[in-house]
């Protein structure tokens, strides 16, 4: 039996007429989700996007560019390298030198040789509530460095300081236990408010506990620089607002809001909607992805790509009876392209590394050896080493163990996963067996590197300008179950000449002699390549086209701490 | 019914507590010290303390004391610090299961929506064309990875068309209502595509076997109007298995909400037990994980109660 | 027939070309070319290269065939183990039934990628199996485990279903009368019956398995660089998507293409072979 059709509106047109009947509020939901929103904001007001958190504030306590890079609107070091990379004073008033004689050599029991520094505070630095900054606060500072409970980050800097005594409130004098070419270098001293912190200080194991920085971050006398912290919300955005007790010029931007957002899409979303103005180099957007930005939307920002010290190289273990040998070591230089690399995954931002001194360094020399990418070479190196090319395309010695090696890198990091990808396959032309075994960063370098178990280890060193490789490449700073696990040098480098150069660049005074030692120690470093030297990372920072006077520094140093320059461009100074 | 009630709370307060134990054991397997991570992290404690605590609880001690003192926390609420966030681990968690919450629930009633009607549609002439294509819909539906799926929307709508911003939960110095419902087009979106053929094959294979009862029959020959047959009798019958495989598949949605969240930086629960895990941030992932479970049993036992409350014929001892 | 011959075709056709295909192409494409990378289609690279400028289509059937494989293999392991689960339950019935079964709805209920993930992120050294961790093939171990650990269930419910109904059957009785033990029983009469449940399942969860693959990879917890796997080709198709959205459509558009054929497949074979079985 046929079943009745009965007359039934298809859904189709139920739906049409359904919008129809309500087309004024389709329409009002269809603009409201599609019409770009436009986040009103003062122009006396900068928004700035990171991609971390600071974890405390705490000037002297954990190492977080993120804390940095904030605290470098609120406040001044010492002294610190500016953008040419040259030590200058900043809450000081004179840089300390023998010539002015505000620098003496100290002899010191045991022949050894340190040498006393006198600095003068700055007349005019008060802390936010007025408070003025006094010899007080840094014999405070010096305190709590040196008392192992806090559990400051740096310790090293506060056992090189033999003692500091105060002349009146704003000079004081410093002992240093060795006198070394950076002498004046007192970057990384902090100066705490000791006004505000000596009762945080009371017991001092619990000061990391109870440092007004982390239970009162908006205390106003926490602060001495251009601006200071006036609100907080933890893991989203810090609020900073000019300080009036500032001594140099008046910042343009009445208020800062620094906003963390992981996630380098959102990151991207948020500068495209104006919910911020600027992304920060420091600690922002990889280089591809802000190479990938600026293909898109080039026009409507500005990206600056800052050539930095980030040093990103591949350890060799020496211990590997196969990377031992130095014709090895070249010949894995040689098979790889670091050009091309650099060319088209980073737009020949990064300039590819000969040694570990970038090439900004005023000590930087380029008359190393150099291993431009020539596989002929390797093969003819790896063929007269005896490592003879098989069947399957791989080498192998007499003894017929084959050319294989591990490398390691963190995990995640999909442009170093590339790298690898890339370095991989360029090795396997020449015969090179090579494995990729990823680990996360923590395992990486809390345990794989300093127990020494990898074959090679492909990672960045963050380094400063003249940074002598003590802790990574002296041979009594490889890391063992003897000495705790002590020193960087994890490719176990053991040349006494390295030694001997390593030992005379640090007290060298004289600029001449210094940098002969240095030109001979990147010498000896490519010769013997201890590590692969892969290239210098550059930071990129995204402007907006309207934001003047952002000087990237190039070091670990951020750029905040001339925020006192950044303005808005007048109108017809465009570019 | 009450006493069913009961018993099915005690079990499921059972599974939740073996699950507890399961994946403290799993969490024991996790590379590096977890044991140490978990102590550490709370940033209240100096080096002496974690070092007492870490010799209290260490990995050198019997998995079943270890257990037992970290169920007792638990029990109070304290379910230890998070590392990544130097929080107590339940304040991070508990912000973000309201996130989660208006993204698969709002997925869900979209998906349904569409689910329901297009399947009663398709039931009522099996085998023709318009049944057919909502056939391969809803196959292309389920057999679509939900992640590719997200990239697709992110390029037409974020990148290509420029109109939906391709991550996050809000512009920030916004977070009006608007702004949020922005962000949540392409996250819902890609939730509700992805879970929905399931739920159309199963309200269409429903409705099939209800409009083939008897009943239904009887209410035709009766003269009833098509849409009372179908909307009156048939689906209230097919709506009773459809609501509870509905429920039953929450598992399945909280795990396609993680892999949304993931593609968005949308911060829910799932992304947050993802980041967890990668990040060794076991106190975090370990709290995660119950909390997760403990909301799919409790939608199970809902779906099991609305069962019954539904069906006269169901009669549960 | 379409129904069944489409998608078996198409699979066919998938499995072909990932066996073959890279022989043909040779290793060539392999090679990384950083002059041409992202590069668009072209007569050397017929659907263009990948970021580091490798041979697209190369990738697409290297790929494959890790998926591929996976899937198959897992689905069989998962297939074995559920069998054995769905067997036991269907035969013995009662408390051992109802038990069998209930932790069955509990796996099939549990949320469960967030556990996936915590199991892919274990340290295999901890569990005794060094030697496995330090293989190259580590990841692909893993990832087949894993993926078997939860892929049983729809296999299990199937055969327990016909395991129940064939129980009353005369050839079973029988064979209880003479004494028969309930393993020899179940194995020698009833499961050589359920080849028709098992194919039907086993055919529905490869689907499910290749998805759960590829989401487990994508995360980066299933197969690791520089093996290729369709998930994991995808990993970095998030950051590349406005300059190469096809190294996102592809891997994509295949898996998509695996499963449905799978689905359409298993479908088919369900109102063939066992059109009493437990809908999806």
């Amino acid at each position: 039996m046929v079943q009745p059709r009965r007359r039934w509106r298809s859904s189709g047109t139920v739906l049409l007429a359904f919008i129809r009947r309500h087309s004024a509020w389709v329409a009002v939901l269809l603009s409201v989700l599609f019409a770009v929103p436009a986040v009103a904001r003062p122009p006396d007001e900068l928004a700035i996007g990171i991609t971390q958190y600071p974890s405390t504030l705490n000037p002297v306590i954990d190492e977080m560019v993120a804390k940095t890079y904030v605290l470098g609107m609120t406040r001044r070091p010492l002294t610190v390298y500016d953008a040419d990379w040259h030590v200058v004073c900043m809450l000081c008033v004179t840089l300390p030198s023998f010539e002015n004689g505000l620098a003496q050599k100290l002899d010191l029991p045991g022949g050894k040789t340190g040498v006393r520094l006198t600095y003068t505070i700055r007349p005019d630095a008060r802390w936010g509530d007025g408070v003025p900054v006094t010899t007080k606060d840094v014999l405070f500072s010096d305190a709590v460095g040196k008392d192992p409970r806090t559990g400051v980050a740096d310790a090293e800097l506060y056992r090189r300081i033999i003692a500091i005594r105060a002349v009146d409130d704003k000079t004081f004098v410093m002992d240093i236990d060795k006198l070394t070419f950076d002498y004046a270098d007192m970057n990384d001293f902090e100066i705490l408010p000791a006004h505000i912190e000596a009762a945080a200080f009371a017991n001092p194991e619990e000061y990391r506990f109870r440092t007004a920085y982390d239970t009162d971050p908006t205390n106003p006398g926490l602060y001495f620089g251009p601006y200071r912290i006036t609100e907080l919300s933890p893991g989203s955005h810090i609020v900073l607002d000019r300080n009036p007790t500032w001594w140099g010029p008046k910042p343009y931007f009445r208020r800062i809001v620094v906003w963390t957002i992981e996630n380098t899409a959102a990151l991207e979303a948020n500068l495209l909607a104006h919910g911020i103005d600027m992304v920060a180099g420091e600690l922002g957007l990889s280089l591809d992805e802000a190479l990938a930005f600026e293909k898109r939307h080039g026009r409507d920002f500005h990206v600056i790509y800052k050539p930095g010290l980030t040093y990103e190289h591949v350890d060799l273990n020496l211990d590997n009876p196969i990377l031992a040998e130095r014709d090895v070591r070249r010949a894995l230089l040689y098979a790889i392209d670091r050009a091309a690399i650099s060319a088209s995954l980073f737009a020949g931002r990064d300039p590819v590394a000969n040694s570990f001194v970038p090439p900004l360094d005023w000590v930087y020399t380029d008359d190393v050896p150099h291993y431009d990418y020539d596989p002929g070479k390797a093969a003819a190196l790896l063929d007269a080493a005896g490592w003879r090319v098989g069947p399957d395309g791989m080498r192998r010695n007499s003894g017929g163990q084959s050319l294989s090696l591990e490398l390691a890198t963190t995990s995640g990091d999909r442009t170093r996963e590339l790298v690898e990808e890339v370095l991989q396959s360029q090795w396997r032309q020449v015969g090179i067996d090579v494995h990729l075994k990823n680990q996360p960063a923590r395992v990486l370098f809390g345990d794989t590197l300093t127990q020494r178990k990898f074959d090679m280890a492909m990672y960045a060193w963050i380094s400063a300008p003249e940074n002598v490789p003590r802790s990574m490449l002296r041979s009594d700073e490889i890391p063992d179950a003897a000495n705790h696990y002590a020193g960087e040098n994890f490719p176990g480098f053991r040349d006494p000449e390295t030694d001997r150069l390593i030992d005379a660049i640090e007290v060298e005074l004289d600029r001449g002699k210094r940098e002969a030692l240095w030109h001979r120690l990147q010498r000896l470093f490519a010769e013997e390549l201890p590590s692969l030297p892969l290239y210098f990372r550059a930071e990129a920072f995204v402007l907006p086209p309207w934001l003047d006077g952002v000087t990237p520094t190039g070091n670990e140093y951020p750029s905040t701490l001339w925020i006192e320059n950044w303005r808005r461009a007048m109108p017809g100074s465009e570019g | 019914m009450t006493r069913f009630v009961l018993a099915r709370l005690v079990q499921m307060a059972a599974v939740l507590v073996v699950m507890s134990f399961v994946i403290y054991t799993l969490i024991g397997l996790m590379p590096g010290d977890p044991i140490d991570v978990m102590v550490a992290s709370d940033p209240h404690l100096s080096t002496a303390d974690a070092a007492r605590l870490k010799a209290l609880y260490g990995l050198d001690q019997p998995l079943a004391r270890r257990y037992l003192a970290w169920g007792e926390a638990a029990l109070r609420g304290d379910f230890g610090y998070s590392r990544l966030y130097q929080q107590p681990a339940l304040a991070v968690l508990l912000p973000r299961l309201g996130n989660t919450a208006i993204l698969m629930g709002t997925s869900f009633v979209l998906a349904l929506g569409v689910a329901l009607p297009l399947g009663i549609a398709a039931s009522r002439n099996p085998g023709s064309a318009f049944d057919r294509a909502v056939n391969l819909i809803a196959l292309g539906f389920i057999s679509v990875p939900s992640f590719w799926l997200a990239l697709m929307l992110i390029f037409v709508f974020a990148v290509a068309l420029g109109l939906l911003p391709a991550g996050g939960i809000e512009t920030v110095g916004d977070g009006g209502v608007a702004d949020r419902a922005r962000h949540l087009v392409l996250p819902v979106a890609t939730l509700a595509l992805a879970s929905m053929g399931g739920y159309l094959r199963y309200m269409r294979a429903a409705m099939i076997d209800a409009l083939a009862q008897d009943y239904i029959r009887t209410a035709r020959a009766k003269g009833a109007g098509e849409a009372r047959v179908l909307l009156g009798h048939a689906l209230r019958n097919a709506l009773i298995p459809v609501i509870t495989v509905a429920a039953l598949s929450f598992g399945s949605l909280f795990s396609g909400a993680l892999v949304t969240e993931t593609m968005f930086a949308y911060p829910g629960m799932g992304q947050l037990i993802y980041e967890a895990v990668l990040g060794s941030d076991y106190n975090l992932a370990l709290a995660g994980l119950l909390l997760a479970t403990a909301m799919t049993l409790v939608a199970n036992l809902g779906a099991d109660i609305a069962y019954a409350a539904a069906d006269p014929r169901i009669a549960y001892r | 027939m379409t129904m069944r011959k489409g998608p078996a075709l198409v699979l066919t056709a998938l499995a072909i070309a990932v066996t073959a295909g890279p022989m043909l192409i040779g290793q060539a494409g392999a090679l990384v070319d950083l002059r041409h990378r992202l590069a668009g289609p072209s007569l050397a690279h017929p659907l263009g290269t990948d970021e580091i400028g490798r041979d697209l289509l190369l990738r697409l059937l290297e790929g494959g065939r890790v998926s591929l494989l996976v899937g198959l293999v897992a689905a069989l392991a998962a297939a074995g183990f559920g069998t054995a689960i769905g067997l036991v339950a269907g035969y013995r019935g009662g408390r051992i039934d109802a038990l069998l079964m209930r932790i069955t709805d509990g796996v099939i209920a549990l949320p469960l990628l967030p556990l996936l993930i915590v199991l892919a992120a274990l340290d295999p050294r901890k569990l005794g199996l060094q030697g496995l961790a330090d293989s190259d093939a580590a990841s692909l171990y893993r990832i087949i485990i894993l993926v078997a650990l939860v892929g049983w269930t729809t296999v299990a419910r199937l055969v327990r279903g016909a395991a129940l109904s064939l129980r009353e059957r005369e050839f079973v009785r029988a064979a209880v009368s003479l004494g028969a033990s309930p393993l020899r029983i179940m194995l020698v009469h009833i499961l050589p019956n359920l080849a028709s449940p098992i194919i039907v399942a086993t055919t529905l969860s490869v689907g499910d398995i290749i998805l759960l693959e590829s989401v487990l990879s994508f995360l980066g917890l299933g197969v690791a660089p520089p093996l290729a796997s369709w998930g994991n080709m995808l990993t970095g198709a998030q950051e590349t998507i406005a300059l190469a959205p096809q190294l996102a459509l592809y891997p994509g558009l295949l898996i998509l293409l695996t499963v449905v054929s799978c689905n359409l497949l298993g479908d088919s074979l369900q109102q063939a072979l066992d059109p009493r079985g437990a809908r999806r």
